[in-house]
């Protein structure tokens, strides 16, 4: 019997420092270099979540568009310019919570985003994918909901699947997929929006970068609540350049929709791009580490 | 009697803008950094990985060109504002002077004028990236 578990303890003991030589020979891979500088890329977001305990401070502002040409600047001293300004805390390697103000139907957003993957330099996993959601109440005088008002009016809901991948040095690109939800919209307005969007990063100095973006509202009759789709939102387009320092990120853009929380822009935005409804937006971040 | 206030006025003017070009202009040079003897001999286990070469630039373009300018001669924009010479990290007399550990510990941990990195650059690859590429300076 002795001799039976003996032997039974060399082979385990063998096969465990197999493995264990195996583990040495292939080291782990790890996460690829920064996919991208921030988390947020013009009007969205990316799968980037800054290290844990950091403290982002992010400051958005969109000018008004640029139809006046010279009368107003470009729309840069157009009355009617959003604002939003946030917070982001890291708790996790790769969990994010935020919350913001908008001027824009003075939206008091809060936000969580969780990097489920990120992507490998060896392609163990070849992409990174993150959640990104946000509850906006709506903080507008009641009034503006009319006559059989309730508090849950306010509320509207975004969820997001981003799907990332770092091709090279230089470039990085996104897809995504959004879901919006809004408890009350005018009577021909669904409450509901299906949107994908494609956005990417293409780096040409150390700390500078072209950005650009493409999100499409999608008309899906399944999820209508209407023959019809009355005023439906149009795509937004944006291309902006960013500049990164140790604490900073710097977005200075041109971009269609004038809302700054996601879904607004995905549910109301009437701005044209084809028919040159651009407008002039940047965004200021800053970090502190704890 | 105007004659010579003016001319002890005039005197004094001048003696003061002569004084002014003997004032020393230039930064106060930070002491003897005094590093921990575990750091000293700390090994750079990603010594000569050449993987790391355009991350490291890309880490030091973001956390350190800003003071340290392109080349690590300490003329980045924001050194005008520093109280304490930057220091000139291309300077071959400097680097051979000082082990990777060294460089490691002023260069993460820091002292007054020079941040902690520890929270910025979390990743111990990438500490030694950014190391990697300042011996890249070395002149």
């Amino acid at each position: 019997m002795k001799r039976y578990l003996l032997s039974i303890a060399l082979i385990v003991s063998s096969f465990t420092l197999a493995i264990g030589q195996n583990e040495e020979a292939k080291p782990k891979d790890k996460p690829v270099w920064a996919p991208f500088e921030s988390g947020y890329l013009i009007d969205n977001q990316t799968t980037v979540i800054q290290s844990p305990k950091t403290l982002e401070y992010i400051i958005q502002h969109k000018f008004g568009t640029m139809d006046n040409g010279f009368s107003d600047l470009f729309g840069l001293y157009a009355p009617g310019a959003n604002i939003r300004m946030g917070l982001n805390y890291s708790i996790l390697k790769n969990l994010q919570i935020g919350y913001g103000i908008t001027r824009l139907n003075m939206y008091n957003d809060f936000s969580v985003k969780y990097t489920i993957f990120e992507q490998t330099r060896r392609n163990t996993i070849p992409v990174a994918v993150a959640v990104y959601a946000n509850m906006g109440v709506d903080g507008r005088n009641k009034e503006v909901y009319g006559l059989d008002y309730k508090g849950s009016d306010r509320f509207s809901y975004f969820t997001q699947l981003i799907v990332g991948r770092r091709v090279n040095d230089w470039l990085s690109l996104q897809v995504n997929a959004s879901f919006t939800h809004y408890n009350k919209t005018d009577s021909l307005i669904d409450h509901d929006k299906i949107s994908v969007g494609f956005n990417g990063r293409a780096r040409f100095s150390p700390q500078s970068s072209i950005l650009f973006q493409y999100d499409i509202p999608l008309k899906i009759q399944g999820i209508a609540e209407h023959r019809e789709f009355t005023n439906p939102s149009k795509p937004n387009l944006g291309v902006g350049w960013e500049i990164r320092t140790s604490t900073h990120a710097f977005h200075i853009y041109v971009s269609t929709a004038d809302g700054i929380v996601p879904q607004h822009n995905a549910m109301f935005n009437q701005n044209d791009w084809t028919k040159g409804d651009l407008m002039f937006g940047f965004s200021i971040t800053r970090l502190w580490s704890f | 009697m105007n004659n010579r206030f003016f001319s002890v006025a005039a005197l004094l003017i001048g003696t003061l803008m002569l004084m002014a070009f003997m004032v020393p202009q230039e930064k106060k040079k930070g002491g003897p950094w005094e590093i921990p003897q575990e750091y000293v001999t700390m090994e750079n286990t990603y010594k000569d990985d050449a993987s790391l070469e355009k991350y490291g630039k890309q880490l030091y373009m973001k956390h350190c060109r800003s003071c340290h300018g392109n080349t690590g001669e300490g003329d980045g924009p924001k050194a005008r504002n520093l109280e304490y010479d930057p220091g000139n990290l291309a300077d071959a007399a400097w680097q051979d002077g000082v082990s990777d550990g060294e460089l490691y510990y002023m260069s993460i941990i820091g002292r007054d004028e020079m941040p902690n990195y520890e929270s910025k650059i979390v990743d111990e690859e990438e500490r030694w990236a950014v190391i990697n590429y300042l011996r890249t300076l070395k002149k």
